[in-house]
């Protein structure tokens, strides 16, 4: 049996004498969508970016593909995808140009082609040629999510996808989730609400404080986790 | 208890040396020809300027052991090492002034060695600078080990180039006619004395740190566990 | 990875010619320091002169170079981009390859720039003996590179950093100030190529050692966090 493509092990995460995450376990199959549901402050952030390889676990592990996240070999690491907080993206360079470029940093086949082909994806097919400095923050984040997908990652990770988003970019930004995870693809995504991905057929975990609690727990945000989305923590 | 008692006879065997260095320098070595009385000075300019090196060189090993291995006390060691040697590196600055200003008049020579010295003092304050920004953290460690080995690595090209540049530093144990400035036994004596002596002390200090560097490390260790266990009993 | 490395370097490029600015900025920061110079030395014509003008050119070298080194680090800061070099299969080594050789282009740019101005500030003729200092500055340039990408990327990331950058590179650089400063004021004199030699031997020894400790040692450097 293969490694998880995403796994939490008893997974921790202090800053100094500051805890942020304790005890951390759940993984993502291929195909599998888990969504991290919490508060501001609850570790949402700090837990993908372990998991991402971008910071290292004080306590547990954090593994992709059953190797630590933080030290991976350049081959797993092409088939990773972040969409973060911040957009990734080069202010100066036009929007095919930062398609371009990071299409050939994940060795994609034919860049150009890749990048046209995104682009019509996620309806910037006219802003092109137009700098992102001048995008707005929706734009922006549809960009930096044709980014994150032009590798054709396994594992796809998102911070607060929908945050920015308008109706039609959510729709959008939904559609292409799907079709990542019928192709067999480990989807983890972080929110303040499940109801969104929920919807599109996320499992839901909540993290209080820096704990997986389970979600009819007290504390849980009141009406904001539907009851049949929700699998108990084990 | 074990360690407590190797700290203490090794500071008595410090102190033992060193009454013998001052012995040797103040008592038994001749005074110098040329340069009187102030010459002395030499017996403990030289020691201080080998164990400033000799850190240094420890700094940029334990840096590699610790990029390699990853353990915390790598770190504990080197930063230890570059403490204590910046002081004696200051020392080397300090006592080569005072000498410098009756010889040859001037506070600051730009000559080979102190030049050298100089850099090197000036790449260890980096160092420490590095480490007080960067706080404690395990970046800070990485970052400090990285410098640490580039500075190591500078050092044999600042030798070369500041050699080439200039020197009128006296020769102490090489001249280009292969002899040492040393004729009398005795100072070559005072001289070994003083290098055991203040090798002697280094490693003392050093190691005085060291535990002081570790304790602080397991303090942060349990610190951060009981962090996590309170975190867990929260409800 | 040759294709990565070539895209990085490309990158760098493009956004320098989209009003990147640095290389505007590394001339002018050249300009200032020589004016400055000029002012504080007054030099006369003569051995005096030249040596005043090899000391200016390699002056204005350092502090640009720090600059430029600063501003590229900072480019990639801007919307977490270096997260995403970081996350993407791009080989660290590589990075920092990709980073020095556009670090160094650019400031054998300025370089140019400013050994032009030294000769119309400190009064000195475009023959051949300028020609003979362009060895001795692009080595130092390729140096001062190597040495700044490795520093800036740890810099970048300590709170005051901007001080930690001058205060290990220029000690570091000593070595490649001294051989370069002594050979352009010699080449300047007027003396061949070979008897510079010796100093663009410890500049070569220099830029080997630096490339080699960068590519070696930029992996624990560029970690995030």
């Amino acid at each position: 049996m293969s490694a998880a493509p995403i796994e939490a092990r008893a997974l921790g995460k202090s800053y100094g004498i500051s805890p942020v995450l304790r005890d951390v376990t759940f993984n993502v199959e291929a195909g599998q969508s888990v969504a991290i549901v919490g508060a501001n402050g609850a570790g949402k952030s700090t837990l993908i970016r372990l998991l991402a390889g971008l910071a290292a676990p004080s306590a547990g592990a954090a593994l992709l593909f059953g190797e630590p996240s933080r030290a991976l070999a350049p081959a797993l690491r092409r088939r990773l995808g972040l969409l973060s907080h911040q957009s990734m993206l080069y202010p100066n360079l036009t929007a095919r140009e930062n398609l371009e470029f990071f299409a050939t940093l994940y060795e994609v086949e034919n860049p150009e082609a890749a990048a046209r082909e995104w682009l019509e994806r996620v309806a910037l097919g006219a802003a092109a040629g137009t700098r992102v400095r001048g995008f707005s923050r929706g734009t922006e984040q549809r960009l930096a999510l044709a980014r994150a997908l032009i590798g054709r990652p396994d594992v796809l990770m998102l911070d607060e996808p929908f945050a920015a988003l308008d109706a039609e970019g959510a729709a959008m930004t939904a559609a292409l989730i799907r079709e990542a995870m019928a192709r067999g693809c480990a989807v983890l995504a972080s929110a303040h609400s499940a109801n969104t991905l929920a919807d599109i057929g996320f499992a839901v975990h909540v993290l209080s404080r820096g704990r997986l609690v389970p979600a009819e727990y007290p504390g849980s945000p009141q009406g904001m986790v539907r009851p049949a989305a929700v699998r108990q923590v084990s | 208890m074990n360690g407590r008692a190797i700290r203490i006879g090794l500071g008595v065997l410090v102190l033992a040396l060193m009454l013998a260095a001052l012995y040797m320098v103040f008592v038994v070595v001749p005074t110098e020809a040329d340069q009187g009385i102030v010459q002395r000075i030499f017996y403990f300019h030289v020691p201080c300027a080998w164990v400033a090196f000799a850190s240094f060189a420890l700094v940029a090993v334990a840096g590699i052991f610790y990029l390699w291995l990853g353990d915390q006390v790598w770190d504990d060691m080197g930063y230890a090492a570059a403490e204590v040697g910046t002081i004696f590196c200051g020392l080397v600055l300090i006592t080569g002034s005072i000498w410098a200003k009756p010889i040859w008049g001037a506070w600051w020579t730009w000559d080979s060695r102190l030049t050298t010295t100089l850099i090197l003092f000036l790449l260890y304050c980096g160092y420490l600078m590095l480490r007080s920004m960067a706080g404690d953290s395990e970046q800070g460690a990485r970052f400090g080990a990285v410098v640490g080995i580039v500075a190591a690595i500078d050092v044999p090209i600042v030798i070369v180039s500041v050699r080439l540049w200039r020197t009128i530093h006296p020769a102490v144990l090489v001249t280009r006619q292969g002899g040492h400035g040393l004729e009398d036994p005795r100072m070559v004596a005072t001289l070994l004395v003083a290098l055991a002596a203040f090798t002697a002390l280094f490693i003392w200090i050093l190691c005085l740190r060291f535990v002081t560097l570790r304790m602080r490390t397991r303090l942060r260790t349990l610190a951060g566990s009981l962090a996590m266990a309170e975190l867990a009993d929260q409800p | 990875m040759i294709a990565a490395f070539t895209a990085v370097v490309r990158k760098d490029l493009m956004l320098e010619a989209r009003g990147g600015q640095s290389t505007t900025a590394l001339v002018a920061l050249s300009l200032l320091v020589l004016v400055v110079l000029v002012f504080a030395f007054d030099p006369g014509g003569g051995e005096q002169g030249r040596a005043a003008a090899a000391g200016a050119l390699w002056v204005a070298l350092v502090f640009s170079g720090m600059l430029g080194a600063t501003r590229a680090i900072a480019a990639e800061h801007e919307n977490g981009c270096i997260r995403a070099l970081l996350l993407s299969p791009l080989d660290r080594a590589a990075l920092y390859a990709a980073k020095l050789g556009a670090a160094f282009i650019f400031m054998a740019l300025a370089e140019a720039a400013a050994i032009v101005l030294m000769v119309l500030f400190f009064n000195l003729q475009f023959d051949v003996r300028t020609m003979r200092l362009v060895p001795a500055v692009m080595l130092g340039a390729l140096g001062f590179a190597a040495l700044a990408t490795l520093l800036a990327g740890i810099s970048s990331r300590v709170r005051g950093g901007d001080l930690i950058l001058p205060l290990l590179a220029v000690p570091m650089f000593v070595p490649a100030l001294i051989a370069g400063v002594k050979a352009s004021a010699m080449a300047l004199g007027g003396a061949p190529l070979a008897e510079l030699a010796t100093w663009i031997k410890v500049l070569v020894a220099f830029d080997v050692m630096f490339v080699a400790a960068g590519y070696l040692l930029f992996e624990y450097v560029a970690l995030e966090e």
